[in-house]
């Protein structure tokens, strides 16, 4: 029996945030914008929904009087990541 | 990237690898640290083995050049965290480590400097002091203060240590390198007179920071130029 995919892992934005911040501590949210190739806005409503489940944490803060997003995977994030790869290895047989 | 858009399992896989090798890819030390590094301590221990060698001494420490690097260093450092984007997982062990390297450095430079005399002063509460005597009487003996014969090798030991550790953390075969050079040039050096030591520990700084720094400078600016 296969295990259900996480549907809040299982778009592309969101797996690609989550894929970026699994692999650093933390990571500015103009970095994330960069390596996904996403808009703002778009980054903007998938951070927020990644954040309203608790796998991410975002802190604002102000650097050199700039406003500065920078988000960070939690230890829910960690283990629903996991279990997403888990899920999709066991669907490819990897 | 559309926001919605959902994958089949094997892109998600896809798009995993990917995103990982894009950060992977998208950080490259700056090497002006090792650079700087790796310049001052050769500069100073070379100059320290050529006062020995050819018996001449300058009107200040050598080694001064060694804490002038300090300020340049915290310069970078802020500078650093001021462009910096990401943070790693290995920065904050790695930061650890090289602090305590400066303070290991800072303990074997204040203990040369206050160890010996106060040796003496214990020497003498006991009621003896050391004396150089020659063997085949060529001379009169001599009394001489206390020392750590071939000291510099414990630096050479102490500069492959963060080498090493930075090296299989951040898996830079360059700084591996250096540091088994180092540890190599150490075990030498136990066996060489001290103006010999210096002369390894200028190739140890060159071998560990600067070899290492050059090539880290050269992937960074090729990263650099691909990137514009």
């Amino acid at each position: 029996m296969f295990k259900e995919l996480d549907p809040i892992l299982h778009s592309q934005l969101r797996l690609a945030v989550m894929s970026l911040l699994i692999s650093v501590k933390e990571a500015e949210f103009t970095f994330i914008k960069e390596k996904t190739n996403s808009t703002a806005g778009n980054l903007s409503v998938q951070v927020q929904k990644l954040k309203e489940v608790g796998y991410i944490d975002v802190a604002k803060q102000f650097k050199d009087n700039y406003p500065q997003t920078t988000c960070k995977i939690t230890a829910k994030g960690i283990e629903a990541f996991e279990s997403y790869v888990n899920a999709l290895q066991a669907y490819l047989k990897v | 990237m559309p926001n919605e858009k959902q994958l089949s399992e094997k892109e998600s896989l896809q798009l995993n690898t990917d995103m990982i090798q894009k950060v992977k890819n998208s950080y490259h030390d700056k090497g002006v640290g090792p650079l700087l590094w790796g310049t001052v301590v050769a500069i100073a221990s070379f100059v320290s083995y050529l006062q020995l060698e050819y018996d001449f001494k300058l009107s200040f420490d050598i080694w001064l050049i060694v804490l002038g690097a300090i300020i340049p260093q915290i310069y970078l450092i802020n500078q650093d965290k001021k462009t910096q984007k990401i943070k790693r997982h290995e920065d904050a062990a790695l930061n650890a480590v090289w602090l305590v390297y400066a303070l290991t450095i800072f303990g074997l430079s204040f203990y040369q400097s206050f160890a010996p005399n106060a040796a003496e002063q214990i020497m003498k509460t006991y009621g003896w002091q050391l004396v150089k005597h020659q063997i085949d009487n060529s001379k009169p003996d001599e009394i001489i203060s206390p020392f750590t014969p071939s000291f510099y090798s414990l630096y050479i030991l102490v500069y492959a240590f963060p080498t090493m550790v930075t090296g299989l953390v951040k898996k830079y075969r360059p700084m591996i390198i250096g540091a088994i050079i180092a540890y190599s040039l150490f075990i030498v050096s136990c066996f060489t007179e001290t103006k010999y030591d210096f002369l390894l520990g200028a190739i140890s700084a060159l071998a560990c920071w600067f070899i290492p720094g050059i090539l880290l400078r050269r992937m960074y600016l090729q990263q650099k130029k691909s990137n514009v």
